[in-house]
């Protein structure tokens, strides 16, 4: 868990990759981020995320086609590692955890 | 609604986005951003799209995305560079006492160098704020007095209105005259001088007024204040418009309406004014002024000229002013040739023209060399310091440097490493230098002298001065050591058999000269201290303790304050006289048969000499009698001196002749020598004339040893009887010197300051060789201390290396202070404590001091050690 450092923000962007697989570039990534968290995002901050995330071995990218829309311009498709998912998997374990952990002392603390 | 083709995104955040972010993400997010463009069109508007364009654009700049970083990585260099940087900063904190020795000296020189920055850029600024200052002329004279040409800044009156009739180039004329009057509005009542010119004035001169118009000084009933003559009589209120009332005589007064106040001038400037009011006010305060007397001056005068290629024209032009000058005027006055000087560099000039109605800054700028001088010292003294520790410290390092040298660092490299290591220290101790300058250094010496340097960090020059100084410093320090250490061959240096660092003859030397330099250093210091002492205790020539003045309106007035001051018992003698020592003179000068002499002249009465206490060597003093000793003088003995050479019958000055302005006097007696003036201007041959009454201008008197103070508020108080309109205006007559006094103090502190850092400076190189040295020879010391060393003979070993050093540093610093503290006093002060051996002690004396406890402080450390550390260290 030491060397993985993954913030929260990059870790929401990284489960919208994992989620879209070969839709995953910038524009639709912000899109589906947008429409889940239900607040604007600008395009800088998913940027950053994603070559950040690239950098330290969570995603791999590769072109995709180019639109009309996009001036002629190719997407880049972005795809999880199977380190990410491990990464991935073991946050949502350690989450899973505390969440079990919880009831329980909501209840104690009742009793006083 | 916009055609679809004519959609398009903004261009210039695209270029923005092009020439930062890197290329590789560029295809991507260019085409992002255009697809985001396109969606948003659809559902905002057109303009909103390109808004939201634009400014996502602007928030795509992020550290991670921009280019330039990626350029540096790339260049072999930069790891390079930032390994130096690494290695500096860790050498840095790992010798702290090294570290600040270094980093504190070079503050303390830079922040030296910025101080001098800030005072030359302050002198070099004065009057330049004028917008014509090139247009500006003032018009002076050259005339023969005493055999030499000097060049006077005043003019005949009538100049200025002939100028402005006679020469179309000439675009503005105004002429400029001081005098004193009494202020009045509403119960406050000062002295002040007013300043009487031309309208022109203003519009020459660039004084931007605050409140007001400049036009209004045009109406004769106008005046105009500056802004701090403004606050001292209507506070922050606006003026304009109310009535001041200007005393010219007792019964001679006008109303003047306040039509303008000046902004606040800048602090470097030689020519200001408290009052402007119009010239021809003379003709109410001074009915029979005659503005056509070509026997009289007016302060200044001043003309405005579009091209500076018509003076030559005008110069020529003004070659009829000459017959009718000298045609009206008494000889003494006859006047060679007209010059101008440009308002420009007149502040330089002014020290070599007399009566100039600018200040002169002459003393700035010679300020401004030794200033350079200093801070060139106090920069060699730390640079001397760097150098040392970094050679002594070598031995530390050698191995870092075979090592890069194996792995292929060539000489080059070893040295930009040490010089890159310099900089990054020399940066530091640039900013704590710039602060020092900035906080400590600049408003502490405007503190003393009571003015502003107006130094701002947002001055364009400075920001280039600063870099020269970093790099010129870094280069100073860093070129020696760096070249020293990386001469050496890998070999020697990986087998172990290059040993160096302890006894370099060049860090001898360095530590030597620092030594001589902080000799010289105290030397000067101790010198102006006692100086100031000296001055302090040094004879005036005449009494100036027990001795008061006050001035007077006129004769009236005199004789009023006169007879009720006559009935104290306190008081011995009272006199009266038109000048008055330390306050004023007007010159003369003395016609003998084959030559002239200028000499000073003070017009007094018969019992002066006895109320200042001036002394009479020989002959007699003037009598009392109404009308006697009209064609009398009393001299000084450097007029007797300067006459000895042209007397014509045997050597008694008692009895000569010579004639002022055609009249012929007789010396009927000399005083002793005496100070008009401060210390810091030379004793002047001096005459003494019977002063006609009705010019009687000082009432000066002497009273009982002890009762000065309580004379002095007896005479103020009794002048607030006789006269309640006009304020009081006298003072002790000690008290006419203050200025030099207080001057002569700063010049101290200031000494003592620059002594004080170049001392610490030496010291602290000093502290650090010789801890630098100890920790070197830790297992001599703790083998010697086994074998039964006492601290006496650890001491002698210390001390012994250093011995033959101090003794030289001493042989040079004593005379080399010697020499240059007098060449430095005789330069600047016309009289001071004579230079003797004692400063030179003194020196020597501290110095041998910081040799002992420098010594003292290792010893203690070495003799508290415990020998068995010594020896385990490796």
């Amino acid at each position: 868990m030491k060397k993985t450092k993954l913030g929260e923000f990059e870790e929401l962007v990284l489960l919208t990759v994992a989620a879209l697989q070969r839709d995953a570039y910038g524009v639709e990534i912000k899109r589906e981020l947008e429409d889940r968290l239900k607040e604007r995002l600008s395009v800088g901050s998913i940027q950053s995320a994603l070559k950040r995330m690239e950098e330290k071995g969570f995603l791999t990218s590769e072109f995709g086609e180019a639109t009309q829309k996009r001036g002629g311009k190719r997407k880049r498709i972005y795809a999880t590692t199977s380190h990410a998912h491990k990464v991935l998997a073991e946050m949502k374990e350690i989450r899973a955890g505390l969440w079990s952990a919880m009831p329980k002392l909501a209840y104690e603390l009742k009793l006083i | 609604m916009i055609e679809s083709k004519h959609i398009v995104p903004p261009q210039w955040p695209l270029k923005l986005l092009r020439f930062f972010v890197k290329k590789r993400y560029l295809e991507e997010i260019e085409g992002d951003m255009e697809e985001l463009f396109y969606d948003n069109v659809e559902q905002v508007s057109y303009r909103k799209a390109r808004r939201i364009y634009t400014w996502e654009m602007v928030k795509l700049l992020r550290p991670i995305l921009i280019k330039n970083l990626e350029v540096l990585e790339k260049i072999n260099q930069y790891a390079m560079f930032k390994n130096y940087f690494k290695i500096s900063i860790r050498g840095l904190v790992k010798n702290p006492l090294n570290s600040f020795i270094n980093v504190f000296g070079l503050s303390a020189a830079i922040g030296i160098c910025v101080f001098a920055y800030a005072f030359a850029r302050w002198t070099y600024s004065t009057d330049q704020f004028h917008e014509h200052k090139n247009e500006v002329y003032l018009i002076t004279f050259s005339a023969n007095r005493d055999g030499t040409a000097q060049q006077f800044g005043i003019t005949p009156r009538p100049l200025g209105e002939m100028l402005r009739g006679d020469f179309a180039q000439i675009k503005k004329v105004c002429r400029v005259e001081d005098r004193n009057v009494v202020m009045k509005y509403k119960d406050n009542v000062f002295h002040e001088r007013v300043r009487y010119t031309d309208p022109e004035f203003l519009e020459m001169f660039t004084f931007p007024l605050k409140w007001g118009v400049s036009k209004s000084l045009s109406d004769v009933n106008s005046i105009i204040l500056s802004e701090e003559m403004s606050i001292k009589y209507f506070g922050d209120e606006n003026p304009v418009g109310q009535d001041i009332i200007m005393i010219f005589a007792k019964d001679r007064t006008k109303a003047f309406k306040v039509a303008g106040v000046a902004k606040k001038f800048p602090d470097a400037h030689t020519i200001d004014f408290n009052f402007l009011i119009n010239i021809e006010n003379f003709r109410t305060s001074e009915p029979n002024y005659d503005f056509h007397d070509w026997n009289t001056f007016v302060s200044a005068t001043l003309v405005q000229v579009n091209n500076s290629s018509d003076l030559k024209t005008i110069e020529h032009g003004m070659g009829k002013y000459k017959k009718f000058q000298n045609e009206a005027a008494q000889p003494d006055w006859a006047l060679s040739s007209f010059t101008f000087e440009p308002l420009a560099t007149l502040h330089q000039r002014a020290g070599d023209i007399r009566d100039d109605i600018s200040h002169s800054s002459g003393d700035n700028y010679k300020t401004i060399v030794y200033l350079i001088v200093l801070a060139l010292f106090i920069l060699a003294l730390a640079c001397f310091n760097y150098i040392n520790i970094a050679i002594a410290t070598a031995a530390k390092r050698l191995k870092e440097i075979g090592l890069r040298k194996t792995i292929g660092a060539t000489r080059g490299l070893v040295i930009v490493q040490f010089l890159s290591e310099n900089l990054v220290i020399t940066s530091f101790a640039l900013i704590i230098g710039l602060i020092l300058g900035y906080t400590i250094f600049i408003p502490g010496f405007e503190q003393m002298w009571h003015f502003s340097m107006e130094f701002k960090l947002n001055d364009p020059n400075l920001w280039i001065y600063l870099p020269a100084i970093l790099v010129f410093t870094s280069i100073a320090s860093g070129i020696y050591p760096s070249l020293y250490i990386s001469r050496f061959q890998v070999v020697g240096i990986l087998k172990g058999s290059v040993k160096f660092g302890q006894k370099n003859p060049v860090t001898k030397i360095f530590l030597c000269m620092q030594l001589i330099f902080a000799c010289i250093f105290i030397t000067i210091a101790s010198m102006f201290t006692l100086n100031t002492d000296y001055m302090a205790e040094r004879s005036w020539g005449y009494n100036h303790d027990e001795t008061l003045y006050a001035n007077v309106p006129d004769y009236a007035s005199y004789e009023e304050l006169h007879a009720l001051m006559a009935q104290d018992p306190e008081v011995l003698s009272i006199s009266g006289s038109t000048h008055h020592l330390g306050k004023s003179n007007t010159t003369a000068v003395l016609h003998f048969p084959d030559r002239e002499l200028e000499v000073d002249q003070l017009s007094v009465d018969a019992k002066y000499f006895e109320t200042m206490g001036l002394q009479l060597k020989e002959g007699r003093s003037f009598n009392d009698h109404e009308g006697s000793d009209k064609h009398a003088v009393v001299v000084n003995e450097l007029l007797v001196k300067n006459m000895s050479r042209l007397l014509s019958g045997g050597k008694n000055a008692v009895g000569q002749h010579f004639t002022i302005d055609s009249t012929q006097y007789e010396v009927i007696g000399v005083t002793k020598d005496f100070h008009s003036y401060s210390f810091a201007k030379k004793i002047k041959p001096t005459i003494f004339r019977v002063a006609d009454k009705a010019d009687y201008r000082y009432l000066s008197m002497k009273v009982r040893p002890g009762s000065e103070v309580k004379a002095f508020r007896k005479l103020q108080a009794k002048w607030a009887q006789l006269f309640p309109q006009i304020p009081f205006e006298g003072a002790h007559q000690e008290d006419t010197w203050v200025g030099y006094f207080e001057a002569n103090r700063i010049y101290g502190i200031v000494w003592r300051v620059f002594t004080f850092i170049a001392v610490s400076l030496a010291s602290l190189g000093l502290y650090g060789l010789i801890t630098l040295n100890v920790a070197g020879r830790v297992k001599e010391f703790s083998i010697r201390k086994i074998l039964g060393a006492g601290i006496q003979s650890i001491a002698a070993s210390i001390t012994n290396q250093y011995t033959i050093l101090f003794v030289i540093a001493l042989i040079l610093g004593a005379p080399a202070g010697y020499v240059l503290t007098k060449l430095l006093f005789e330069y600047s002060f016309p009289y001071h404590m004579p230079v003797g051996i004692s400063c030179s002690i003194i020196a020597m004396v501290i110095l041998i001091l910081i040799l002992f406890t420098t010594v003292f402080t290792q010893v203690r450390k070495v003799s508290k050690a415990n020998p068995v550390d010594g020896l385990k260290v490796e």
